[in-house]
């Protein structure tokens, strides 16, 4: 057990815990948009980032991948918390102003937004989709594609592995923006502009799964795919 | 050094253009790079000015340029920031921006500084940019006046402290963010780049860019190494790429002694020119140190096999068993060898200087001809006691093999103390854990024999003295302290030197017994013979002859074509680790690997170390902090 200070109150939180999810757990407000509770934290958007006292100097840390410490004192919404919070979101609003996600977390954080529908949907590098596809879903269709020393790429982007592609659609459900696109009909399933067939429930006919995604599911349980036909209404 | 008028380095501002008398800079502010002078120039830790006519706001866009390329774009503070900042500055200089762009680049730039993920935003990407608004803000809002901007051509170089400790100049912040995006096969192309035999390196290297690691100062070092075998190891286990064949054939041939690390590494290079390679080797198999040198358990040899038949199958034409006895000028350029690289190691004993060494008796024997034979082969009959002199890694690659061969008691004399020993500290961790004994601070007088059959050392105790030129205490003997130290197999391993005797009288030769060549282009006296490795640096490490495998190749490539070689940015002299504005980095602990059971280790040669699974390399990978350090000039 650690008994920590946030915002001048003693909060006690579990041992290897971070600082967002002690903040979660008391109630206490943490913008985020890279953030999945069943995640590995990320970092990309920075407006988590809230101040730490070390060595008697308050410190900015973004607060999803700061393991809390025992004894260790916080501070969620002093003036630098929020003027830095601000510039991150102005930041993404810079380069993403018509992508809504980012346009209403800016509007929250004090940034001017101009008014207007938005349109856009943007990736917005969050790496929630490339954190799902490897650690959830296993497939690592989805990576992030590398800048550096000597590399010179353009923009930074993620790139589609269509061969290890399963069509489970985790990638389109976890993205904040829309930006990952996902339609289905009949027994087609269109992501990322590859079309996966669809298998349709044994017992009601309803095309609940891509046949690649029960393939891996078979191939990494050893269930035989005769077992894996029945959607999860109907098991 | 007097012509600076301006300088932010390590956030210390030194500031001559008031005219008032010149203040001093503080030791490590860049003033030339390598040889080059600048007018001005911008890096991770500040800017530096040293003529009054250079053009900040120009310089400071193209460090912004350049900033941009090494972002990695996944947190948006950084690269969002940086392109924020290019709009501003380039608006200026095309005569668009207002007054308030100037603060308004100053508090992006500190917020960039404050909030970015990594140490490439924190100190790299924007830094001087911030120097250069508030200390030559005068030439930012002479923009504003209505007048358009200029800018120049800029010069720019790359490091890491990393990257600056290996010798080889591995890019590893780069091959280690391809692992940590579960890239793996492009993270091992970036590798062999610089480091042809990846699977060796990432278990035998001395590794002397983990202790520059900047973790260290927070938590530890990343797993460099381990990172590279996981690299090595991902790809052997799919079943291992090809090199990639050069894109044309060159009619010239080139001739390589010894397929050690530093010859294989040139023929790699130079095949991958297109060049037409052969390779003479005198043992029955490639590696050099690497084959006979390094023991099974530190490094399988199925792993250095592989990577040299890759380089064989890129169509250099190994030669085994293939000793050259006399370097025959005449009979080489008969041949049609238009270049020649001599890579012969370094494989002969240094005598200990004390009696009876060079009696041959039976049971003493060299160090490195000891673990030779046992690489190829030779049966070795454990006797009871082995008594090993020397506290380098051949010593300790000798007691461990001594460990698994059965010999009954294992002793390690070592004539300073821990403190001094080169060996690996893991290395020496590990013997003492197989149950190697390390007696310090003696040394041996004479060899005791009964007859011909070796049966003890004579031994005398040390003290440590002044610091030596190496700057470890000198041992010095305690008069009177001799004593004797019983044993049926002596192994002196106290270091080796080149054997030079195929090119006596024809190559210039150094007071340590060396080959003399010049330190750029590696080109000894004799026309079109090139020198590397351990046989130019006295014994070294792996990494060391890497380096020297491909910077001959560029060498011999350049002498061939008639072009001169254009040397690398060197860095000498600036402290790459130092950086101002660190902030707040939680520790995260290294990802552990299993090592074998001391008691199951002595029992075979078998690999003591495990790898990283690729989950536990990507995640390992994610420690890295990409202190990428950027410079600009001009």
């Amino acid at each position: 057990m650690l008994n920590v200070t946030i915002d001048g109150k003693k909060v006690e939180a579990k041992d290897g815990t971070t600082i967002l999810r002690t903040c979660q757990e008391n109630h206490i407000p943490i913008p985020t948009l890279c953030f999945h509770k069943d995640l590995m934290p990320f970092g990309a958007c920075r407006l988590c980032v809230v101040e730490v006292k070390v060595n008697g100097k308050w410190q900015l840390t973004t607060s999803c991948d700061a393991a809390l410490k025992n004894k260790m004192e916080v501070r969620t919404n002093s003036e630098k918390v929020k003027e830095s919070r601000k510039l991150a979101a102005e930041l993404l609003y810079y380069k993403y102003p018509s992508t809504k996600a980012v346009r209403d977390a800016a509007k929250s954080l004090g940034v001017e937004v101009a008014e207007g529908e938005p349109k856009g949907n943007d990736c917005i590098l969050c790496g929630l989709c490339t954190r799902t596809c490897h650690e959830i879903v296993g497939v690592d269709a989805l990576k992030f594609v590398d800048r550096g020393l000597g590399r010179n790429l353009a923009e930074p982007r993620i790139e589609y592995i269509a061969d290890a592609c399963i069509g489970c659609g985790s990638c389109a459900y976890v993205c904040p923006t829309g930006f990952v696109k996902m339609e289905s009909s009949g027994d087609r399933r269109v992501i990322w502009d590859k079309s996966f067939k669809m298998v349709a429930c044994e017992t009601c006919g309803r095309y609940f799964a891509p046949e690649d995604q029960l393939k891996w599911i078979s191939k990494k349980t050893g269930v035989p795919m005769s077992e894996l036909l029945v959607c999860t209404s109907c098991k | 050094m007097s012509a600076v008028s301006f300088s932010s380095w390590n956030g210390k501002i030194i500031d001559n253009r008031n005219g008032k008398p010149a203040k001093a800079l503080g030791p490590g502010v860049p003033t030339m790079l390598g040889d080059k002078s600048f007018t001005a120039l911008m890096g991770w830790n500040g800017m530096v000015v040293s003529d009054a006519a250079a053009n900040i706001p120009s310089l400071a866009l193209g460090y912004l340029r350049e900033a941009r390329k090494l972002s990695c774009g996944e947190c948006s503070v950084c690269s969002i920031g940086i392109d924020r900042l290019i709009g501003l500055i380039d608006g200026l200089i095309a005569g668009r921006g207002k007054k308030q762009d100037i603060s308004e680049i100053e508090r992006i730039a500190r917020g960039v500084m404050e909030l970015s993920k990594c140490n490439f935003g924190r100190a790299s990407a924007v830094t001087p940019v911030y120097d250069a608004v508030r200390h030559y803000r005068d030439d930012f809002l002479a923009l504003t006046a209505g007048r358009k901007g200029t800018t120049r051509p800029y010069r720019v170089a790359v490091t890491a402290p990393c990257i600056e400790a290996c010798p080889a100049r591995l890019d590893i912040p780069g091959y280690i963010e391809l692992i940590r995006n579960n890239k793996f096969g492009e993270s091992l192309d970036l590798i062999r780049k610089r480091c042809i035999l990846p699977g060796v390196i990432g278990r035998a290297c001395t590794h002397p860019c983990e202790e520059a690691c900047v973790r260290n100062g927070i938590d530890k070092t990343l797993a460099i190494r381990l990172l590279k075998r996981a690299a090595a190891d991902n790809d052997l286990a799919s079943g291992g790429s090809a090199l990639k064949k050069p894109a044309a054939e060159r009619p010239e041939k080139v001739a390589i002694v010894g397929a050690g690390p530093a010859g294989l590494a040139a023929a790699y290079h130079l095949r991958r020119m297109g060049y037409q390679v052969t390779i003479f080797e005198a043992l029955p198999k490639g590696g050099g140190m690497a084959a006979v040198g390094i023991p099974d358990y530190r490094l399988p040899k199925g792993v250095l096999e592989h990577e040299v038949e890759l380089i064989r199958n890129l169509g250099a034409d190994i030669q085994y068993n293939r000793k050259v006895t006399k370097l025959d000028m005449d009979e080489l350029t008969a041949q049609g060898f238009k270049a020649i690289f001599l890579g012969v190691g370094a494989h002969e004993g240094t005598k200990m200087g004390c009696k009876g060494e060079d009696a041959g008796y039976e049971g003493f024997v060299d160090g490195a001809v000891f673990l030779r034979e046992l690489a190829l082969g030779r049966p070795v009959e454990p006797t009871g006691k082995v008594v090993i002199v020397g506290g380098g890694n051949v010593a300790m690659d000798c007691a461990r093999s001594c460990a698994r061969l059965g010999f009954k008691d294992v002793e390690i004399l070592y004539r300073r103390t821990r403190k001094e020993m080169p060996a690996r500290a893991e290395e020496v961790d590990e013997a003492l854990e197989e149950g190697v004994k390390i007696r310090y601070l003696v040394a041996p007088v004479s060899v005791l024999a009964d007859g011909n059959r070796v049966k003890g050392l004579e031994c005398i105790r040390m003290k440590l003295g002044e610091p030596d030129s190496s700057g470890r205490r000198r041992p010095v003997p305690v008069k009177g302290s001799e004593f004797k130290v019983k044993a049926d197999l002596v192994i002196a391993a106290i270091g080796q030197k080149p054997d030079l005797g195929f090119a006596r009288d024809v190559i210039q030769v150094t007071g340590w017994g060396t080959i003399e060549v010049n330190p750029e282009t590696l080109r000894t006296n004799l026309e079109g013979v090139f020198a590397g490795g351990d046989c130019v640096t006295g014994p070294a490490t792996l990494i060391e002859a890497l380096d020297a495998g491909n910077r001959v190749a560029r060498s011999i490539d350049a002498y061939l074509q008639g072009r001169t070689l254009e040397p690398e940015v060197s860095f000498k002299g600036i402290d790459v680790k130092a950086q101002r504005a660190e902030g707040f980095i939680g520790a995260c602990p290294q990802e552990p690997v299993n090592l074998l059971d001391p008691k199951e280790r002595v029992k075979s040669f078998a690999e003591v170390e495990g790898p990283f699974s690729n989950a536990a390399a990507m995640k390992e990978a994610n420690r890295c902090l990409r202190c990428y350090r950027l410079v600009v000039w001009e």
